[in-house]
């Protein structure tokens, strides 16, 4: 029972953080609070359906046509819904909410209410202290922590990445430094949604597509984020496995605890911010000192 | 004869009833250090805000260089070659000093094409010698005193090298040591640095600031403001006389 545990609170966790990761760093840096973060996660997984059960392309080619359709997609949806409107956070809030509900119901438009299966990335098991383990379960397991190591490396040891960095901080001074912070922004929303496709294929295979499958893990990835702390990448991974951990612990202990694992994991959250209203590793930044 | 490197025509900026700048015109050549004074209010910091770009004007026209910026970005601004230093310091506070710096090497204007990290780490650290707090170079900004706060927020302005500094209260909260310091560096600035643009001749400069004794000594000009409105401009050793600059700043019937 408790490797069942650790394995299922692995795999939730892996892919919260993996989600939360981008949409953190889009927060952070931008302060877009992109509640389509996982909608392109939806529609990238239906784009890898496409490729591969449709177009016949192997599965890692899809993951790359994928990635790249999807941060086109990201891009062009910054340019013209949520850079015209960044300055009023509420109506990027909204206006996300209306995308990623446009974003469903284009699929269901062309894909229906049937659930569709990914093929895996690596096929395969093994057995670890007596239960069965397949190789893509490995693979989002070890998945999160290298690209968290990837980010890192991008953010402390890149020109872009400084900038990403200093721009997080305080966004005006970074413009008075001849720093193009639309640019940045833009870049930096790049990256999330190519995160989010790159989740869509790496933890789709397990489960299956279907339009709806955005909203419980914008759920999950935005309570990580809020309990890691707001803008920290480091606090948002650490949250998913947190949320991870518990949601795992309530289905295997509870009796029907599938039925409540997302209560349970959400009250959680809020009991961690009434003792730490700013979340674990909450950040303040420079304009609302 | 030098060229005009900043002419402001008829500026004015409204917010809501209260004119803040109203009618400001002047010009400024490539060599120039103008002195902006006036009480409380008056408008300096709205007036440099205006030219850095982060505020816009109502009705006038900024140009810099024979070209119009007003409208143009922050950032586009900075690339064209103006800086700007902040009155209340605003470091990039979880970021090292170093990094503080480095983000200004990058900008468009100062970073050279092929430039890697190690060598803009190499530029940002002849900034910081220049400041005077290369020792502290690796330590978060937030660890910074006041003073050497103000010297990251010039190494951080001129890392953009720029042809016009714009130094909102640089002796703001310095003691009487660490104002003489910071004037040292500004004048040495001025004379030509060793950086990039700034290597045969320095930046022309626009200082606001209300210690008039340091400011006297170093500008050619100052330009006094009060309510938002130029009251006069003038060499330094003219304004002790200047009655109009005596009453701004202890009111009418002071003489």
């Amino acid at each position: 029972m408790i490797f069942n545990i650790i394995i299922s609170s692995l795999i939730n966790g892996s892919t919260y953080a993996l989600l939360a990761i981008g949409f953190s760093l889009v927060f952070g840096v931008a302060r877009i609070v992109n509640i389509a973060h996982t909608a392109f996660f939806m529609v990238a997984s239906y784009c890898i359906f496409l490729c591969t059960n449709i177009l016949g392309l192997n599965p890692f080619a899809a993951m790359m046509v994928t990635i790249i359709l999807t941060v086109l997609l990201g891009l062009i949806i910054f340019k013209i819904i949520i850079d015209p409107l960044r300055e009023h956070e509420a109506a990027v809030l909204i206006a996300t909410v209306a995308l990623a509900m446009s974003f469903q119901e284009t699929m269901l438009l062309f894909f229906g209410g049937v659930f569709q299966s990914l093929p895996y990335l690596v096929t395969g098991n093994m057995e670890i202290a007596g239960i069965r383990v397949a190789y893509q379960q490995l693979l989002i397991i070890a998945m999160a922590p290298l690209v968290l190591a990837a980010v890192w490396i991008f953010l402390k040891k890149t020109r872009m990445g400084l900038a990403i960095r200093a721009t997080s901080q305080d966004r005006e001074v970074a413009n008075l430094m001849g720093m193009n912070e639309k640019g940045i922004a833009m870049m930096t929303m790049a990256v999330s949604v190519a995160l989010a496709a790159f989740t869509g294929a790496v933890v789709v295979p397990l489960s299956v597509v279907h339009p709806h499958m955005w909203l419980h893990p914008l759920v999950m990835t935005m309570a990580a984020v809020v309990l890691g702390g707001m803008g920290s990448v480091k606090g948002s991974f650490i949250g998913a496995y947190i949320l991870g951990f518990a949601e795992a612990l309530v289905v295997f202990l509870i009796p029907m605890g599938a039925f409540l694992k997302g209560s349970v994991a959400l009250s959680i959250m809020v009991f961690v911010l009434l003792l730490r209203p700013d979340g674990l590793f909450g950040v303040t930044f420079e304009e609302e000192r | 004869m030098p060229s005009h490197i900043l002419e402001l025509s008829s500026v004015t900026k409204s917010f809501g009833g209260l004119k803040a700048v109203y009618d400001i015109s002047f010009k400024m050549n490539s060599d120039d250090i103008i002195g902006l004074i006036g009480p409380n209010g008056a408008g300096k910091s709205t007036l440099i805000k205006l030219i850095s770009g982060i505020l816009e004007p109502d009705s006038g026209e900024i140009k810099f260089k024979n070209q119009k910026i007003n409208g143009l970005k922050t950032w586009d601004i900075v690339n064209l070659g103006i800086s700007f230093t902040f009155q209340n310091m605003r470091p990039f506070r979880r970021l090292p000093i170093i990094a503080n710096v480095m983000t200004s090497c990058m900008s468009p204007r100062a970073m050279k094409r092929g430039e890697w990290v190690k060598r803009i780490e190499a530029k940002a650290m002849d900034f910081l010698e220049f400041a005077g707090i290369s020792d502290m170079a690796l330590e978060k900004a937030s660890t910074l005193s006041q003073g050497d706060l103000k010297r990251l927020e010039v190494a951080r302005a001129i890392a953009t090298e720029p042809e016009l500094i714009l130094l909102d209260e640089p002796f703001g909260g310095l003691s009487p040591a660490e104002t003489e310091l910071m004037a040292k560096s500004i004048k040495r600035l001025h004379k030509g640095g060793r950086f990039g643009r700034l290597h045969s001749e320095g930046p022309a400069m626009i200082i606001v600031e209300h210690k008039l004794q340091q400011l006297m000594k170093m500008a050619d000009r100052i330009i006094v403001l009060n309510y938002g409105e130029t009251v006069t401009e003038c060499a330094p050793k003219e304004l002790v006389n200047n009655k109009e600059v005596i009453e701004c700043y202890l009111g009418k019937g002071a003489l």
